[in-house]
Formats: structure tokens, sequence, C-alpha cells
């Protein structure tokens, strides 16, 4: 087609148009520009018609009926026969799979199959029943607890006052520790400073000492030999009896053990 | 056109692999793509094939269709199209022997299209002169090139919206307007030529 302007409209911009003037959804000055250029284009004109008619034509083909076994034949093909085949291309098409339902596999269904066991089920009443137990014996409320929580919540200095008494409390204590630890610690002194009572005489009695020999004491106290002196000594050997043997002093600075 | 929800229940239904509503499935749409393939491809054997190809294909690919870039009909359409033109180019060699005289179709007792011209100086019933007008046209309809053909077909006789045939056929708007006019133009053509023959 020509590219040719012709009452102010491109043939280009005709054939853009055609389908909407076709459609009879163009008006006003468009549809106006749109016939001018349709009258005097000798390429536009005839196309105009041509396509006009060609719809006409196609509007008249009515629908066919599709064979009467063409939907069992689909059935058969798809959910019947064809099933086996489906299995083994199913990795093939990943059915796409939701975040949530992907959770939910992962997560929620392994501890709802896990709730669901009886076993899981008696554990947990005993642990409610014991809890409750507790809570009864120590006389605390679940409702207070949910006060206070709805308390500090409203009221943010109500955090505060709970924090200084909780330190005050805390305080309290290691104030009254350290007097319970001062007069143990004087108690003790006391003791030390009495006069030791004569305690009874210690038995010698050992009956399976068959060695007839005194005690031996097991400890020692290496402290003592901290600081003694260490003489090391070698062996006389006939190329140094002519000479003084040096005399080494080590003074060890570790313990033996 | 269609309930996007009830269609996407339906579909969800047939991936979790309810039969009843695959079966759903197949009654409301084989009619509208038998009627395409059959358009396009002009034999009833051809579509009949071609359908159930379709239908497999579907059936196949269902957990692939997403909601969000578009309604079902869209995506049914743009499935049965992709296959007409598989079909197209497998079956390109043999046509090329074919001419106005070979039978176009096989639907209703085809005859070539130099015959099925109606004679005006005969006044035939209304019916059979209706159903013979029907044959003329389907048979120029198969004479156009196949992106015009597709074109004419999805606008003129699926009613589809220039948007939906534009995303088909993947190509833009504007050239599927273009199609069209140039497929009607082109139809018309033919059509006033055989005529012309025949008179």
């Amino acid at each position: 087609m020509p590219d040719q302007t012709r009452n102010g409209m491109q043939c280009h911009e005709f054939d853009l148009l055609l389908t909407e003037a076709l459609d009879g959804v163009l008006s006003g000055v468009a549809l106006d520009r749109f016939q001018a250029h349709a009258k005097s284009c000798k390429a536009c004109g005839p196309l105009l018609a041509e396509a006009e008619a060609g719809r006409n034509w196609l509007k008249g083909l009515t629908e066919v009926e599709p064979p009467a076994s063409l939907v069992t034949n689909i059935l058969a093909s798809t959910t019947g026969v064809d099933t086996q085949r489906l299995r083994t291309a199913a990795p093939l098409y990943q059915p796409r799979v939701s975040w949530w339902e992907q959770v939910r596999a992962s997560y929620v269904e392994p501890v709802l199959a896990m709730v669901r066991q009886p076993r899981f089920a008696m554990s947990f009443g005993m642990a409610f029943f014991a809890l409750s137990a507790i809570m009864t014996v120590a006389g605390v409320k679940p409702g207070d607890a949910a006060l206070t929580v709805s308390q500090m919540v409203e009221h943010p200095s109500s955090i505060r006052h709970v924090y200084y008494n909780t330190q005050a409390r805390i305080v309290r204590y290691y104030e009254n520790a350290r007097i319970v630890y001062e007069y143990q610690a004087a108690m003790q002194r006391f003791k030390r400073t009495a006069p030791a009572e004569p305690g009874p005489a210690k038995k010698k009695d050992r009956p399976n000492d068959t060695t007839q020999q005194p005690e031996q004491k097991q400890e020692r106290n290496y402290s003592q030999t901290e600081n003694q002196l260490i003489l090391a000594s070698v062996p006389v050997g006939p190329y140094l009896e002519c000479c003084d043997l040096p005399v080494v002093s080590v003074t060890t600075d570790r313990r033996f053990v | 056109m269609e309930d996007v929800q009830v269609v996407a229940m339906l579909v969800r239904r047939c991936i979790a692999g309810d039969a009843a509503a695959w079966e759903e499935i197949v009654h409301t749409y084989n009619r509208r793509i038998y009627n395409i393939c059959y358009r396009f491809a002009g034999s009833a054997d051809d579509a009949q094939d071609l359908t159930q190809d379709v239908f497999i294909k579907m059936y196949r690919t269902l957990p692939s269709y997403d909601a969000s870039k578009g309604a079902f009909v869209t995506w049914v359409t743009t499935i049965t199209r992709n296959l007409l033109v598989d079909h197209f180019r497998k079956t390109k060699q043999d046509r090329m022997t074919d001419s106005m005289d070979t039978p176009a179709s096989e639907h209703e007792d085809a005859q070539p299209l130099s015959e099925q011209i109606p004679d005006q100086s005969a006044p035939p019933d209304a019916h059979i002169r209706r159903r013979e007008v029907s044959e003329t046209v389907h048979a120029a309809l198969g004479k156009l090139s196949p992106e015009l053909r597709e074109a004419v077909i999805l606008r003129d006789l699926q009613d589809m919206d220039y948007r939906e045939i534009a995303t088909v056929l993947k190509v833009p708007e504007g050239t599927v307007k273009s199609r069209i006019n140039r497929g009607r133009a082109e139809l018309a053509r033919l059509l006033q030529r055989t005529y012309r023959q025949v008179m």
C-alpha cells in the first residue's frame, strides 16, 4: 500500500482505523477523515470495500457441530488411556505451589501429624495438669498475669515501676545475705579463739599391718625444698681426676610435683 | 465470557485429580476448539484429531496455567493455535499439489470449490443454498495464508478482541488489525474470482 497523505490521513493510519470503522466504533472527526480518505485514495477505497465484503462472508459462516464421539474420545485419551503417560510425564510439569502451601507441607503438616498422635495428647495433658497444679499451689492465677501484661501495655510507666521494685528486692536479698555471712564469720572466729577441749586419745589400731614398723607419713611439704641447693654430681673418670669439679647450684623456680 | 473464579476453581479441582472437573472443561471447550481446528485445517477428520491433541496437551500442561497471565480461554486458544501451526508445518508438503479443485472439506460431502458455487439459475432450497455458500467460504478460507487465516478466524469466527488475539499470536495489536484487514480483503478477492469463473 503506498503511504500517501490524503485529507490529512496517511494510508498506514487508514489501515489501523479500518478495523475500528468496520466494528462501528469510529465516530466524529476521525470517521469523517476516514471516509474522506477512502473516497479519495485509489488503494484504500477498494480495500475498505473488500474488507467489508470479506467480513460479511465470514460472519455468514455458522458453527459446525463436533462429532458425537469427540468428547468420549478426548476423555478416553486423557483420563483413561493416558493416565499412565501422565504419571511418567509428571516431573516435566511441576505444579505451581504457593508459599503458604509450601510452609504448610514443610512445617504445619508434620507438627499437626505429631499432635494428632495419642501419645502427644497424653503428654500434653499431663504437662497441662502439672502446670495448673503448680500454679494453684503457688497461688498464681492466669487472669492476674494477663491483667499485668495488659496494664504494662496500657501504662508504660508501670514497666519502670516493676523494674525498680525488682531491683530493690534483689538489693534487699543481698543485704540480708551479707548480714548472715558476717554473723557466721563472727561465730567461726569465736570458736577459734575459745580453748580447745582435749579430745580422745587416738588409738593406733592397725590390724592388717604385719610389718611391725612405725607408720610413715605420706605427706610432704614440697614448698620447703623450694630454696634448697641441688648439687649436681658427675661420675669421676680418669680424665677428670686432676681438675676440681664445678659445683652447680640451681635454684628451682618451680615445684617438683 | 467466562467466569474467572469458576474456571480457576475447575482448573484447581482438575489438578487435584477430580475427573468430573476435567470432564466439565472438555464439555465446555470442545466445540470451540473443534471449530477453530476445522476452520484452520479445513478437514473434519483433521479437526477431530487436532482437537483431541489439544485436549491431551491441555491435560498435561494444566498445572502450568497461570490465571494472572490471562483468561483460560486465551490460554486454551494459544495451545490450539500452536498445535495448528505445527500441524500446518508438518503437512506443508502434502498441500503443495492442492488446487482449487481439490476437495477442501470432508465435513459435509465436500465438493471441489468450483462446483460449490451456487447456481443462480436453479432455485435451490434456502437451507441448501446457505450450506453451499458456507462451504464455498470455508474452502476460500483454506486458501488464505496461515497468518491471515488464523487472524480472521479468531476475530470473525471466535469473536475474540484484538488484545486477546495479540496474546495468542504473540504479535502487536497493530499487526493483528493489519492481518485481519488483509485476510478479509484477500478472502473477498478469492470469492469474487471464483464467482467470476463460474459466471
